[in-house]
């Protein structure tokens, strides 16, 4: 398999992934923001924190906003990571290689972004809010059940689920920073506002889909350790950093060996330290500190997988 | 029961015969009474008993799946959604058996003679000896590459795919306009169009043997394995990427043929050999058929700022270690100013006479024709040598004078850059367009392959102008494709 293809499957999945917990990290903001009106615009800029934004929406010069913060993360069109250019992206990668995706494939991300244009045209992006999120992660879902009922098993599939993998682990741990290390740093003793802290958690939890894996898991309360630990070492919940390393290695296991020593002990590692850690390590550790780790051993995993498989000189 | 307008009298129309025309047309009204060619008759019995709505739903249907399945082509400097549909149109080009069986024996000869002129003008250079084409025509040629002079090329096949482009005039004979060498490309499009028509059209193809055209993939691979000295070669697809207008072509070829799609910045060229960079390390590449321009293979070679190439590969190349196909330097025999030679050639290479009709060709560049072109050029379509796309070029009798004369001074400051044909009129075909099913004018391009032997499959792209009374057929501006059917014997 060419090395390029290798690349643009990668970043295909990377970019599909990336719209998908956008609009998921939207769509719960957006549903904070209606639960409490009143509350002070911090909260607005969560996202853009999430997303590590702040320079480009600053340089866009608008308020602070629910409403601007959304239009800016959903359709700006200079901003690399709005959901509108991570769905051209995804499209482009696509478009590049579509002689080796199934037809079904094709068809269906190429129907997406036919949407998209038509969307893209409605005006109030805050009307539309929320059926535009769920648009967006049901076409996601989509089109990995049709990758998964029609790809064959082989390198392009591989490297398609390793972009997603990796992505999203990348995604659920930048959850945990802003969510966590900023607001309750490393201390998870009683909170004197149990009510918002609810919500708050409660929304954390939706946006990796886990909420009702948390009441099958736990079924208790709420509570902050608890998602901390679900969403860092829960092998069966399928947002959480430990199933997206377990996958990854499964699929580094599936990709050609010769040249991908450093990738593979990366990822061993990583997923070592998922496997066998527990939360209450963690927090002795710092989890700001942890999550700091992850992310910078994640990006290391990211450049060596490059290296190996999808470098062209 | 849809209502046909009727093509102007004189006109050759591919499925209306002449004598019910002129009763109609003096009315230019449409009719529900028409006569049609025999081999449209079935056609036309189901024309005439299906409801007016169902070209239409049909067609709304045919364009969705083209928009749905992205069959579309770029048009370079369009602002906003560079991508667009080649408009495909619902009503068939039928070619009677007997036409394709003596359009095939003029291809086949055609293509072979221009294979031996190419070997020829690189080696011995017998035909300039021989005093047929004026050397200069040929060493002074920019198509003309000279570092492929004494170059072997397996099998002496420099051109492996060819696209001639052939159109009917109005005495209903067939003739070649001009035979595309170097990169042809619209075969995807007639394999998509009968696709497309199958789907929406089934019982027409129960209705009469209408010949397949889907091995094409399956011919081309065969062809581009022959071409190499070695068994069972590693084949590719060079493509220049996806900004290209023909972009879809070469993923749909790569993906019927089984072949990887690479781009110049996939493949690298060490002591001499082409190797491709695979997530399993280098792989060795035997055949390449490409699809960029002569001038962008090879950074090294040819155009130095060329990023779409392969640094090298033009040494690989001579020393035999990768065929490319087609070779490098064919353009020099699909230049308009060559084309007139094409009869020559045939006669001096096969010892046969032509079978298919050229068309008359005035060269600028001799003072006698350009006399004759100067004072004629409001009859006359003239063209750049080197143009392609429908370029460059003035139709006369839809110029205004002021066209014509500012035409004329730009022909007069570089005569031998242009060549002048007589207006051929263009057979018409009807075709559905918003007011109805109304002729307009077509031409076809059949794909020819050179292997071991030559092969191709029946029919071809049958390009429409869609605008009435246009002769401009290219997809660029405004033209749109038919299926192409070939009927059984």
């Amino acid at each position: 398999m060419l090395s390029r293809t290798a690349s643009h499957f990668y970043w295909m999945s990377r970019y599909l992934e990336r719209a998908e917990n956008m609009a998921r990290i939207l769509d719960v903001t957006q549903s904070l923001a209606m639960l409490d009106p009143s509350a002070d615009s911090g909260g607005a800029m969560t996202p853009i924190v999430i997303t590590e934004a702040q320079k480009e929406f600053a340089e866009t010069g608008l308020a602070p906003t629910y409403t601007n913060v959304v239009a800016f993360l959903a359709w700006d069109r200079v901003h690399s990571s709005s959901i509108r250019n991570c769905i051209e992206a995804t499209r482009e990668n696509a478009r590049a290689v579509r002689g080796s995706l199934t037809s079904e494939m094709w068809e269906n991300i190429n129907d997406t972004w036919i949407a998209l244009q038509e969307k893209s045209r409605n005006t109030d992006p805050m009307m539309t809010g929320n059926e535009f999120f769920e648009w967006v992660k049901e076409r996601s879902h989509l089109f990995r059940g049709v990758t998964f009922a029609t790809a064959l098993r082989d390198q392009p599939y591989h490297f398609s689920r390793l972009g997603t993998f990796i992505e999203r682990a990348d995604n659920t741990a930048r959850i945990l920073n802003v969510k966590y290390a900023d607001e309750a740093p490393d201390t998870f003793d009683e909170k004197e506002d149990q009510q918002s802290d609810y919500y708050r958690l409660s929304a954390v939890l939706r946006s990796v889909s886990a909420l009702e894996a948390y009441r099958d898991t736990y079924r208790d309360v709420i509570d902050a350790r608890r998602v901390a630990e679900i969403m860092i070492f829960d092998p069966k919940l399928p947002r959480s950093l430990r199933f997206c390393l377990d996958q990854a290695t499964l699929v580094m296991d599936d990709l050609p060996k010769a040249s991908a020593r450093v990738p593979r002990r990366a990822v061993a590692e990583l997923n070592a330290r998922l496997r066998y850690g527990s939360i209450e390590e963690v927090l002795d550790y710092g989890l700001k500190r942890y999550i700091a780790d992850f992310l910078k051993d994640m990006e290391r995993f990211g450049s060596a997988v490059n290296a190996a498989y999808m470098e062209l000189s | 029961m849809h209502a046909i307008k009727m093509p102007p009298p004189h006109h050759f129309d591919e499925m209306l015969t002449a004598e019910n025309s002129v009763a109609e047309t003096r009315t230019h009204s449409y009719t529900n009474r028409f006569a049609t060619r025999d081999h449209y008759n079935a056609y036309a019995e189901w024309l005439r008993s299906s409801p007016e709505q169902m070209l239409t739903q049909r067609r709304a249907q045919a364009d969705l799946l083209f928009r749905r399945i992205g069959i579309t082509f770029t048009v370079y400097g369009d602002e906003g959604g560079t991508e667009r549909l080649i408009p495909s149109d619902v009503i068939p080009r039928i070619i009677t058996a007997e036409d394709w069986s003596y359009l095939e024996k003029g291809l086949a000869q055609r293509v072979m003679a221009i294979n031996k002129f190419l070997a020829d003008i690189y080696h011995d250079q017998a035909i300039l000896k021989a005093g047929l084409i004026p050397r200069e025509q040929i060493i002074g040629n920019a198509q003309f590459q000279t570092q492929m002079v004494g170059v072997k090329v397996p099998h002496n096949t420099y051109v492996s795919i060819t696209g001639v482009d052939i159109v009917r005039n109005n005495d209903g004979k067939y003739y070649v306009l001009e035979d595309n060498l170097r990169v042809p490309s619209g075969v995807s499009y007639m394999l998509m169009n009968r696709k497309m028509m199958m789907r929406l059209f089934p019982e027409l193809f129960l209705k009469q043997a209408v010949r397949p055209v889907e091995h094409y993939p399956a011919l081309l691979l065969q062809t581009l394995k022959e071409s190499s000295p070695i068994d069972n070669p590693t084949v590719v697809l060079l493509t220049p990427g996806r900004f290209n207008s023909a972009y879809f072509e070469h993923t749909f070829l790569a993906q019927q043929m089984g072949v990887e799609l690479v781009e110049g910045q996939d493949l690298f060229v060490k002591d001499d050999f082409v190797y491709m960079r695979t997530t399993g390390g280098p792989q060795r590449v035997d055949v390449m058929y490409r699809r960029i321009d002569d001038v962008f293979l090879d950074p090294l070679a040819f155009r130095a700022d060329s990023v779409l190439g392969v640094p090298g590969l033009f040494d690989a190349y001579r020393k035999g270690n990768i065929v490319i196909c087609n070779s490098i330097g064919t353009g020099v025999a699909d230049d308009k100013s060559i084309y007139p030679y094409v009869p020559d050639m045939i006669k001096f290479y096969l010892n046969e006479e032509p079978i298919l009709n050229n068309v008359q060709t005035y060269q600028c560049r001799k003072e006698k024709d350009l006399t004759y072109v100067l004072a004629n050029m409001k009859d006359l379509v003239v063209k750049e040598v080197h143009g392609a796309g429908g370029y460059g070029m003035l139709v006369g009798p839809a110029a205004t004078a002021k066209e014509v004369a500012e035409f004329a001074e730009i022909v007069k400051a570089n005569p031998n850059n242009y060549i002048a044909q007589p207006t051929l009129a263009l057979s018409s075909c009807p075709t559905f367009v918003e007011s109805g099913i109304a002729p307009r004018h077509i031409d076809l391009r059949p794909f020819v392959l050179t292997g071991r032997e030559v092969r191709m499959v029946p029919g071809g792209l049958t390009r429409v102008a869609l605008r009435e009374g246009s002769l401009v057929v290219n997809s660029s501006q405004g033209g749109g494709t038919k299926d192409t059917w070939v009927l059984g014997e």
